[in-house]
């Protein structure tokens, strides 16, 4: 349910972006560069390989096998950790660049960048306070907390898609 | 059963969000029309507004009709039975009146923005 | 079951051990600490009558000094502060709070016979979050910058360049604040209904109030995040300096309307839709006849408040939008108005078809569906653009929704008071005077918002502090003042009403009503633990249901789905209510009302502007988190 209203959060975001575009005769307007395409979309498909570990970690919490399901996690957590720490740097470099306060574009790209990664931080942590349970072994609770777990980063994947792909329009005509 | 299931979910759920698509994309696509950056765009108003509003309102009909499927197939059942058949049988009653009213939307869309001219202000 | 039979010696130990299972702690440490929903309920219950107190004062000062042309009782900038408390108190801080906090907790387990909600401490921590919301947006009006740019707070007025103060980022945090506490509630009381109603209740043996609250909570879970999107956007562009909100920047003025009415429309639903929810109860039992058309009354309920999020437009229709834009909206707006007439209609056969008793809580649902049907009449008038456009910003606007919100969500609020007083207090009110108190509300709403639509037609825009003498205005808002009081008086008599009954009222018993849903088979209040044994259920009017009753006195005795081994619950299939599995419920705790504490300091630090304690405030929220999920449940 709370998946769902940060969802539709992230939806009026997307919502205000295309509001602006299409009353912005240039787009992005002029001092600003047109998004990167290439570099973007291999960080995304970074973060949305790490789908995979984590539903076979939910599959091998399942099943009881509490140490496959602990090293997925980890696995996961590489792939998210990498993801986030590369994309970080980025962001911070593209602040250099051009500042949020500059225009609408540069406010409701980094809103909409920076809240992706807000979600992606938590689920960092997440992952860190599920490995920490697992590491003492399986129960109903610890297996529901996985189950939940591999759900959000599920949709904080289908999100960054979403978000990525809305910023990337930017990039063509 | 199965297809009785199929056919009640299909009858709920399609038509509400297929007029919920029709909402945000029918008026998506005026402000995409109306604004400054619409040259870029090049859009046939009314092309698009007609493809939209037709292909929602035949979806729309098309969950209306299942609803109706479901109700004739279970007329010998009350919507107070126990489930699954009694529920099934109350959702279809709800999805019939649900999807009548999402049918009269879209048709209402198609005629206010096919009919009026685009981009004159209210 | 009804407690009229007294149990056997078995069960009455098994009631026993549930009573030892499911005690709160004593004291004010046990109120703080409470998961209990009765318990929250009744926490929400004061909160929100305190601020409804305070939205009624801003009312009732408003309404004096517009008294008599070029009055001076206020300033035009304290009139501007009341007129904006007084639109955001009562609708956030009094009517969702009360129909969702207070009635939707104490009532939503009793309903389905369920112990508790789904997530008792989660619970707990929308009220915490809520009372901190509240405290801290009327901090702003003890430190002279409430918030003054009208309750839907446009932009660019409220921008900084026209408002500098504090007084918009008190409402912008203010606002987010508060939606945190409800999103909470919407989601626990979706996943409440869904998973946890007794076995056999399948969707079409529910009650309508249920229906009624998870169409409120669907709504309140979708509506709520584009207002938080805008007040992030308010809160950046003043405090950090970006362009969301900037044309000369790329920006619209217009995109914080339209973001907020996506929210504010479906909130308007949201509002009334539990009030329906409460005269659905209320009218069953005082006709003693099941609701007409039950399937149509219930996908009524789901679909105002689903199509509601497909109109919010028709709020600015005057802002030069194009027609061809404009018809979404219109179109949408003229089959919202089908649900809510279906429901009026079935409402009015039952009456016809029932033998109805018109004691007080039946009044005033008759009252609610008159001041409803005006309303929407008047509703329905501004589909048509150009009358709209005349209209808008006048006080025919106000009349139109203060019948809507008096009439459709303050009335049944009203009755639903006086029709589970009984099963909240054990005792009976004293029924003379609550007649009294309907006539006095019914009588001064109708003075008081009447003359609205008449002087709103002669051009009496809204919030305007004064108005000059030749205009013709005068005697309208005399009366309207005169009304205001009556209704004021009406309020008091009723509220003293119910303090009387509850201090000298006879005894209750468990079901003075003789009503059709699941509370009333409990005590009068209810025990700790709501119900002895999961109840059966076959239809959606499980009180009427005798066998039903039997057989769970049978079960009681021999211990069938007592669950007294442990603080237990059970969890069902969401659509077809087959049981699926037994869970254990959480205690009392003290990290909801920790929680809630964290939050408030980061609000309160985002507010001084000072970011990085924020961001420390925030590290410590989540190291609470930490804490309250320390501790796991036992394995059921």
């Amino acid at each position: 349910m709370l998946i769902a209203s940060e969802a539709t959060l992230f939806g009026a975001f997307i919502g205000t972006y295309f509001y602006f575009r299409f009353r912005a005769p240039q787009w992005p307007p002029d001092g600003i560069p047109e998004p990167r395409v290439v570099v973007p979309l291999i960080l995304l498909a970074v973060l949305l390989a790490g789908s995979i570990p984590m539903h076979l970690a939910s599959q091998a919490a399942s099943a009881g096998r509490v140490g496959a399901a602990r090293l997925f996690v980890l696995a996961a957590l590489a792939l998210q950790a990498g993801y986030f720490a590369w994309a970080v740097h980025d962001f911070s470099a593209q602040l250099q660049m051009f500042d949020i306060t500059r225009d609408a574009y540069s406010s409701i790209y980094y809103v909409l960048l920076g809240a992706a990664l807000a979600h992606v931080a938590l689920g960092i942590l997440f992952d860190l306070w599920l490995l920490g349970k697992l590491v003492r072994g399986l129960t109903t609770y610890r297996l529901h907390a996985t189950q939940a777990i591999a759900f959000y980063w599920h949709a904080v994947n289908v999100i960054a898609l979403v978000v990525t792909l809305t910023l990337l329009t930017a990039a063509i005509g | 059963m199965r297809r009785l299931e199929l056919l009640q979910w299909s009858g709920l759920l399609v038509g509400a969000l297929v007029w919920a698509a029709a909402h945000v994309i029918g008026f998506g696509t005026t402000e995409a029309r109306c604004n400054a950056a619409s040259p870029t765009f090049g859009i046939d108003f009314r092309l698009w507004e007609g493809l939209i509003t037709g292909f929602a309102g035949l979806v729309a009909l098309g969950a209306a009709l299942a609803a109706s499927a479901v109700l004739v197939s279970t007329r010998d059942v009350s919507y107070e039975d126990e489930p699954p058949i009694g529920r099934i049988r109350f959702f279809a009653i709800a999805a019939l009146i649900a999807n009548v009213l999402f049918v009269m939307m879209i048709v209402l869309y198609a005629v206010g923005s096919i009919g009026n001219t685009p981009c004159v202000q209210a | 079951m009804a407690i009229a039979t007294p149990p056997t010696p078995a069960a009455a130990r098994r009631m026993d051990r549930l009573e030892v299972m499911w005690q709160s702690r004593p004291g004010v440490l046990g109120w703080l600490t409470t998961t209990d929903h009765k318990r929250i309920g009744l926490l929400y219950f004061w909160t929100t009558l305190v601020l409804f107190g305070a939205g009624g004062i801003e009312a009732m000062v408003m309404r004096t000094q517009l008294i008599q042309p070029n009055n001076d009782l206020v300033s035009p900038g304290t009139y501007d502060e009341l007129f904006t408390l007084h639109g955001l108190t009562m609708i956030f801080f009094f009517i969702i709070p009360m129909t969702t906090g207070a009635f939707g907790n104490y009532l939503i387990p009793l309903m389905i016979g369920a112990r508790d909600m789904a997530f008792p401490r989660m619970n707990a921590l929308s009220y915490w979050i809520f009372l901190g919301s509240a405290i801290f947006l009327y901090t702003s009006l003890a430190l002279g910058m409430a918030p003054n740019a009208g309750w839907f707070d446009y932009v660019p007025l409220a921008s900084k360049q026209y408002t500098p103060g504090h007084n918009i980022d008190f409402y912008a945090l203010a606002i987010i604040f508060n939606s945190i506490a409800s999103t909470l509630t919407a989601a626990q009381f979706i996943v409440t209904i869904l998973k946890s109603r007794a076995p056999g209740m399948s969707f079409n043996r529910m009650p309508l109030f249920c229906f009624a609250f998870l169409a409120a909570s669907f709504g309140l879970l979708f509506a709520l995040p584009p207002l938080s999107a805008d007040a992030i956007f308010l809160f950046l562009d003043r405090n950090v300096g970006t362009h969301f909100f900037d044309p000369s920047h790329g920006g619209a003025a217009l995109l914080w309307q339209h973001l907020f009415w996506i929210f504010g429309h479906p909130e308007v639903y949201i509002l009334i839709v539990p009030a329906f929810g409460i005269a659905t109860s209320i009218i069953p039992a005082f006709t003693q006849r099941r609701l007409v058309a039950f399937p149509l009354v219930a996908i009524a309920e789901l679909l105002v408040v689903f199509i509601g999020f497909g109109v919010w437009a028709h709020h600015m229709f005057a802002t030069g939008m194009s027609t061809t834009a404009l018809v979404f909206f219109a179109g949408a707006t003229s089959m919202v108005v089908i649900p809510s007439t279906i429901q009026v209609f079935a409402w009015c056969m039952s009456f016809v078809l029932g033998v109805a008793r018109f004691k007080t809580p039946l009044l005033f649902i008759a009252g609610f569906i008159f001041m409803f049907v005006a309303g929407g009449l008047t509703g329905i008038m501004f589909i048509a653009i150009p009358f709209d456009q005349q209209v808008t910003d006048t006080y025919f606007i106000i009349a139109h929704f203060h019948y809507i919100i008096f009439g459709a969500a303050v009335f049944p609020i009203f009755g639903g008071m006086y029709y589970w007083f009984p099963k909240v207090t054990g005792k009976l009110y004293f029924e003379r005077p609550g007649q009294i108190s309907f006539w006095l509300l019914f009588v001064g709403t109708n003075l008081l918002f009447f003359p609205m639509h008449i002087v709103g037609l002669l051009g009496m825009t809204r919030r305007i502090y004064t108005y000059p003498s030749n205009l013709g205005w005068t005697s309208y808002n005399v009366i309207e003042t005169i009304g205001g009081y009556i209704t004021l008086v009406g309020i008091l008599v009723l509220f003293g009403n119910l303090v009387w009954s509850y201090l000298r009222g006879l005894p209750a018993g468990p079901d003075p009503w003789h009503g059709p849903t699941l509370e009333w088979t409990t005590s009068s209040p209810p025990p700790e633990y709501d119900f002895a044994v999961i109840p059966k259920v076959t239809s959606a009017y499980p009180n009427w249901d005798v066998e039903d009753r039997e057989e769970d006195r049978r079960k009681l005795a021999g211990g069938v789905l007592v669950l007294d081994e442990g603080h237990e619950q059970v969890e069902v299939t969401p659509v077809d209510g087959w049981l699926s599995r037994v869970v254990e419920m959480p205690h009392d705790s003290p990290w909801p009302v920790l929680l809630a504490l964290c939050l408030s300091l980061v609000f309160v630090m985002l507010l001084l502007q000072h970011f990085a304690i924020a961001g420390l405030m925030g590290i410590l929220c989540l190291l609470t988190l930490l804490g309250w999920h320390s501790k796991e449940p036992e394995a059921a």
